[in-house]
């Protein structure tokens, strides 16, 4: 198998994991799950993370964020059939009902007045309150601190 | 990227912390960004757009300008 499609293997295995599960999958659970070595599977998750198709935790082989999904809890909480998973922003918090074709609701606040905020998605298009999406960063800038945008 | 309760809001959290301003987004521009990005991320196959891509999407929205360039 060639690095692209070892790549490959791997980079459906997370999505498979955050889909199904609501996690990520660790080192070792994707080795398994693509039947390589763990330390080829690294090299493989340094390569995606390199492609910005993930984040890795600093200094560690595991995921931090696969887009749309982030591993750890934000403020940006999404449910759709029965699970929930967690968005690393409003584009993302969207992003995971996108990437799971399901109709769901994300659930966020506003960082101004802290009142709670819903967006919610029924059969493709997307409602809920009143709200608006605010940019910081310009474009060009977004991936500079991933963590921070 | 967060959601604001509206423009105004936004606008106050921003100056009180010295943040830039930078640019709103209608929740409906935001969600067709999120399918444009995402609806095929866990499909085999799937890449990030290119610069050409993500401008072009941005571009269908009537976002252009310097802040919604690529183009370090």
């Amino acid at each position: 198998m060639s690095t692209g499609e070892v790549d490959e293997q791997v980079r459906l295995a997370i999505m498979r994991a955050f889909v199904d599960q609501e996690r990520p999958p660790s080192p070792n659970e994707l080795a398994t799950a693509v039947d390589l070595p763990q330390d080829e599977v690294e090299r493989s998750l340094g390569r995606l993370a390199a492609a910005r198709l993930i984040v890795l935790a600093p200094g560690t082989p595991f995921i931090w964020m696969a887009n749309p999904f982030s591993a750890l809890p934000t403020t940006f909480e999404v449910l759709g059939g029965g699970k929930r998973w967690w968005g690393n922003c409003i584009w993302d918090g969207l992003g995971v009902l996108a990437a799971v074709g399901m109709d769901g609701e994300v659930r966020t606040s506003c960082p101004d007045c802290g009142d709670p905020l819903r967006l919610e998605v029924r059969g493709g298009r997307v409602g809920g309150d009143d709200a608006v999406v605010h940019f910081a960063i310009p474009a060009a800038h977004w991936w500079d601190d991933i963590g921070f945008n | 990227m967060l959601l604001f309760r509206s423009e105004e809001h936004a606008a106050r959290w921003s100056d009180l912390r010295g943040t830039p301003r930078g640019e709103r987004l209608s929740v409906d521009h935001q969600w067709h960004l999120a399918r444009a990005w995402y609806a095929d991320r866990a499909r085999p196959g799937a890449r990030r757009k290119t610069v050409e891509e993500a401008e072009a999407a941005f571009a269908e929205l009537g976002l252009s300008g310097s802040f919604w360039s690529l183009r370090e």
